[in-house]
């Protein structure tokens, strides 16, 4: 009953096509932007930011670049930790070799420079698709893997393999504490969430979903395959590319080569299935599963354990990670393949009727 | 209905000796006909004849080996789909290409791709240049909507539509794009008889009304013979008649086919 | 020269070991279309099951033969009953789906059966012995300085994958029940249409292939010791894969040769140019360029779309 729209009527294409046409949606959307703009930053306490809310953010945006090349493109993407770590490295070498740049310009900068390595990367999916598509981004998982680590130019000669980000300010204020980080962010994800959310629902993310659906139909209406895949793997990497240089800036401080690797690649795929595949909405929610899961998993699993008389080790935990994590995939997989996004909107219609049946 | 007479000069789309094969099979041998500006040209045959093989040639899909189309003026010999597209060429399929994932609106919009040219920094800002061209176009698909009457659907998924609907929507999304050449591949396919009406009243409007030139593969012979200007026979991938309908329908060779005593 | 050959047959041998693992996906691939991400972790499973039974009953003090042949059995026994699982939890839901939501089932598998795996039988390196030698051999000293270097257990290797792909190959040519799993592979529609059990298919498809893990897994488990990174033998397979193409039994051999040599030569003669370490990804680039002009692979089947 809360969640009815009648009288609410659309008296323009304008108002029909808007990103929340039902009030409740935007005054829901409002309040959450407020919370998470002005409340979080004076409860949160620098645990819940550096192990909760700063992954959250970053991966959210991580999620949705994948999301636009897998969920609304349709095109099957391994590589993606690897791009993290483009976007990382390119934001350090801009930073370290152009020290007049203010380090958020750097971390924008970096998003072109993946996006750049992003079209080279997507050109062979003008010819392959499917799982053989998939293969070539491993070709570029792991020839970043390498050039990461052997090709020194990249990590400026460091003689121990890993690299520090430059200290965050702004107009000379200091922005290196975690609700700093955390604001800054978040940002960049909202504004760059809207940026995405935008493109997708106009005629490129219509083209994108066109050649997702049927790819022969869509050359045949007039869609030229090679603009509509190469904008997606350009979108999917500046969006991956400037998360991995927040990822690197913001959250980790220092890092190495290994930071970016498969496993990255796999967790940020499994966020983009389990919240949805083709939905901006699932993407953070799926980030947000993901992250929380294992802390969760952290907290309750030795107790449990230990109730039955079981010690159970932080390698048991993190094997039992793996299982859940492989279960739940297969679970959404086969229960609801649009994930996490999809049983939110199921949600949203049941609450339509509520406290009515039917 | 009354037989259509009408006087039609113009060539729009010319097909000259078209021979395609695959592999071994021969799908089509020395086809050669023409299509008039503003008339509806049906295309006739029994199944495996090669008429949908034909239609794929005319937009580009399959590259015949030998022979050449020439349309608008412009002979190819070969010719890539979206290059058709770009031309004003569209086309429906038999089996429903639809983009499952989207609803009836979004699929007909797509028909407007070729139209909308914001390029992706304003698609992101979505004020002002891409906003009007978003508005623009969902006006003239509303009015695409409004034609083919399929209102209550515009929200809903194609996946979830009834057959009928599905190749209306589609009809829709080949319209979107304002052809000059409409193909249509057998478009009343598994449709009652009241949803057959409805679908020669569309095929006629738009000829009438948009001077659209319409080329359609179809087997109902009652609406070939009613709505056609002209047919195209085709047996065993070979013209077997070409003509007026009435002229065709007592060509001896075509009855054969049909009643499909050996030859 | 003998160098080149050294390291030419050195890396022939290792893309043995290879195929051996890209048969598991070839089997699966041929019979369901599934491509069966989840063969590197099922070679680890095997391997882990095996060495650890092994262990245990070398603790009672069985005897070497007993022991062997019990352990083999008992990894055979754990490969049924995931082979079980996978058709009756996976595959039967997911049977109408595309061929990608299938691939990702079988990541979340891999991940499932890695964690699984290892919590079940341990996570640590564990070296296993079922007898093969694994001395160093020096070939041909007649024609060469000083002979050429090989590992006798990679000619046994060799040998195993050789004795394997033949059986294979008869199975599928010969028995009924590879007649049907052509069948099934083939048209499911069709196949069920004419009476041959789906379920049970797939059943059969994924034992056949959690037994050739096996056997992949203990030759792999001898040579580099059981332990995680046997999983990530999967991805390896992929480029493999590629080059032979996804449903040719004799394409997965030679795509591992191709593959393993290429690799080897590479890190060898151009890997020092480029700062050492292109192993890691030599594979996978040679796969996609090869890709670009053969999307099929050298042996796989042509698709035509239509519309």
């Amino acid at each position: 009953m809360i969640y009815r729209e009648a009288g609410q009527y659309k008296a323009s294409y304008q108002a029909d096509q808007a990103i929340f046409p039902i009030a409740q949606d935007r005054l829901a959307m409002l309040a959450l932007l407020v919370i998470a703009f002005l409340v979080v930053p004076f409860v949160a306490s620098e645990y819940v930011y550096r192990a909760v809310l700063i992954p959250t953010v970053i991966l959210s945006l991580a999620a949705i670049g994948l999301n636009v090349l897998m969920g609304y493109c349709g095109q099957v993407s391994l590589g993606s930790g690897a791009f993290m770590g483009i976007g990382a490295y390119a934001a350090y070498n801009l930073a370290i070799r152009l020290p007049f740049l203010n380090p958020f310009v750097c971390i924008l900068l970096s998003g072109f420079v993946a996006a750049a390595v992003g079209i080279v990367f997507g050109i062979p999916s003008l010819r392959i698709k499917g799982f053989y598509l998939a293969c070539a981004t491993l070709a570029a998982q792991f020839f970043g893997d390498w050039a990461f680590l052997r090709v020194r130019w990249i990590t400026n000669d460091t003689p121990s393999g890993s690299v520090n980000a430059p200290p965050l300010q702004l107009f000379g204020w200091d922005l290196s504490s975690p609700t700093a980080n955390y604001l800054v962010a978040l940002c960049f994800t909202v504004v760059l969430a809207l940026g995405v959310k935008n493109i997708v629902r106009g005629h490129i993310g219509r083209q994108w979903m066109a050649i997702r659906d049927m790819d022969i139909a869509a050359e045949i209406i007039g869609v030229r395959p090679m603009y509509a895949k190469l904008s997606a793997f350009a979108v999917s990497s500046f969006l991956i590319g400037v998360a991995g240089a927040m990822w690197a800036f913001l959250y980790l401080g220092s890092w190495e080569p290994a930071a970016f690797d498969i496993g990255r690649s796999f967790t940020l795929m499994f966020m983009v299935i389990i919240g949805g595949l083709g939905s901006i909405l699932g993407s953070a929610l799926g980030a947000i599963f993901i992250v929380l899961l294992p802390i969760f998993l952290n907290q309750a699993l030795p107790p449990l354990g230990a109730a039955v008389g079981w010690q159970i080790s932080t390698a048991t935990v993190s094997h039992f990670e793996s299982m859940i994590f492989g279960a739940l995939i297969v679970f959404f997989l086969v229960v609801e393949p649009r994930g996490l996004a999809r049983l939110w909107s199921i949600g949203k219609e049941k609450l339509r009727l509520w406290p009515f049946p039917h | 209905m009354a037989d259509r007479v009408r006087s039609l000069t113009d060539v729009l789309l010319s097909v000259e000796s078209i021979s395609l094969s695959f592999g071994g099979v021969k799908a089509l041998t020395d086809i050669s006909f023409d299509i008039k500006k503003g008339e509806i040209r049906a295309i006739i045959g029994p199944n495996g004849a090669g008429k949908s093989s034909l239609l794929n040639c005319i937009n580009g899909f399959y590259h015949p080996q030998e022979g050449a189309i020439t349309y608008k003026g412009q002979r190819r010999s070969r010719m890539r789909p979206h290059e058709a597209a770009e031309q004003g060429i569209a086309r429906t399929f038999q089996n429903i290409a639809l983009f499952r994932g989207m609803s009836t609106l979004d699929n007909i919009m797509t028909g407007r791709n070729l139209a909308m040219r914001t390029g992706l920094f304003w698609q992101a800002l979505r004020l002002g240049p891409a906003e009007r061209e978003e508005i623009d176009h969902r006006k003239a698909v509303e009015r695409i909507i409004d034609f083919l009457e399929i209102q209550h659907i515009r929200k809903v998924p194609v996946g979830q539509l009834p057959y009928g609907l599905q190749k209306r929507v589609e009809l829709g999304r080949a319209l979107a794009a304002e052809p000059e050449l409409l193909l249509l591949d057998e478009p009343m396919a598994g449709m009652n008889l009241e949803e057959k009406e409805d679908m020669c009243r569309f095929v006629l409007d738009v000829n009438d009304e948009f001077g659209t030139t319409i080329c359609l593969i179809e087997h109902d012979m009652g609406v070939v013979m009613d709505i056609s200007d002209r047919l195209v026979v085709l047996d065993y991938g070979k013209k077997i008649g070409d003509g007026p309908p009435e002229a065709v329908k007592h060509d001896k060779a075509v009855i054969d086919a049909y009643l499909g005593v050996s030859h | 020269m003998g160098f080149f050959l050294e390291v030419l047959i050195g890396g022939l041998l290792a893309g043995v070991l290879y195929s051996l693992v890209a048969l598991g996906f070839v089997l699966i691939f041929k019979a369901s279309g599934v491509f069966n991400f989840a063969q590197g972790a099922m070679v680890l499973t095997a391997a882990l099951a095996l060495v650890r039974a092994l262990d245990v009953f070398e603790q009672w003090h069985w005897p070497f033969a007993v022991a062997l042949l019990s352990a083999f059995v008992f990894a055979a026994v754990i490969m049924a009953i995931i082979a079980w699982a996978a058709e009756r939890l996976v595959l039967r839901k997911l049977v109408n789906q595309e061929g990608i939501i299938l691939f990702m089932a079988t990541i979340g598998v891999t991940f499932f059966l890695e964690g699984l795996s290892q919590s079940l039988f341990g996570a640590d390196v564990y070296p296993l012995n079922v007898g093969l030698p694994k001395d160093p051999v020096f070939l041909l000293e007649s024609l060469f300085d000083g002979g050429i270097l090989v590992n006798e257990l990679d000619i046994w290797a060799a040998v195993i994958a050789g004795l394997l792909v033949a059986g294979l190959a008869l199975f599928f040519q010969r028995t009924r029940i590879g007649r049907a799993l052509r069948a099934v592979a083939d048209d499911h529609a069709a196949a069920q249409s004419v009476g041959i059990p789906l379920n049970q298919i797939w059943f059969i498809v994924w034992l056949v292939a959690g037994l050739v893990a096996l056997v992949a897994g203990t030759v792999w488990g001898s040579k580099l010791g059981v332990q995680f990174s046997l999983s990530l033998l999967a991805l390896k397979a992929l480029p493999v894969l590629i080059l032979g193409g996804f449903t040719s039994v004799p394409g997965a051999i030679i795509g591992g040769l191709i593959i393993g040599a290429g690799e080897k030569l590479a890190e060898v003669f151009l890997g020092p140019s480029m700062g050492g370490g292109i192993e890691i990804w030599f594979a996978y680039v040679l796969a996609l360029l090869f890709l670009l002009v053969r999307p099929q692979g050298l042996f796989g089947e042509r698709i035509i779309e239509r519309v």
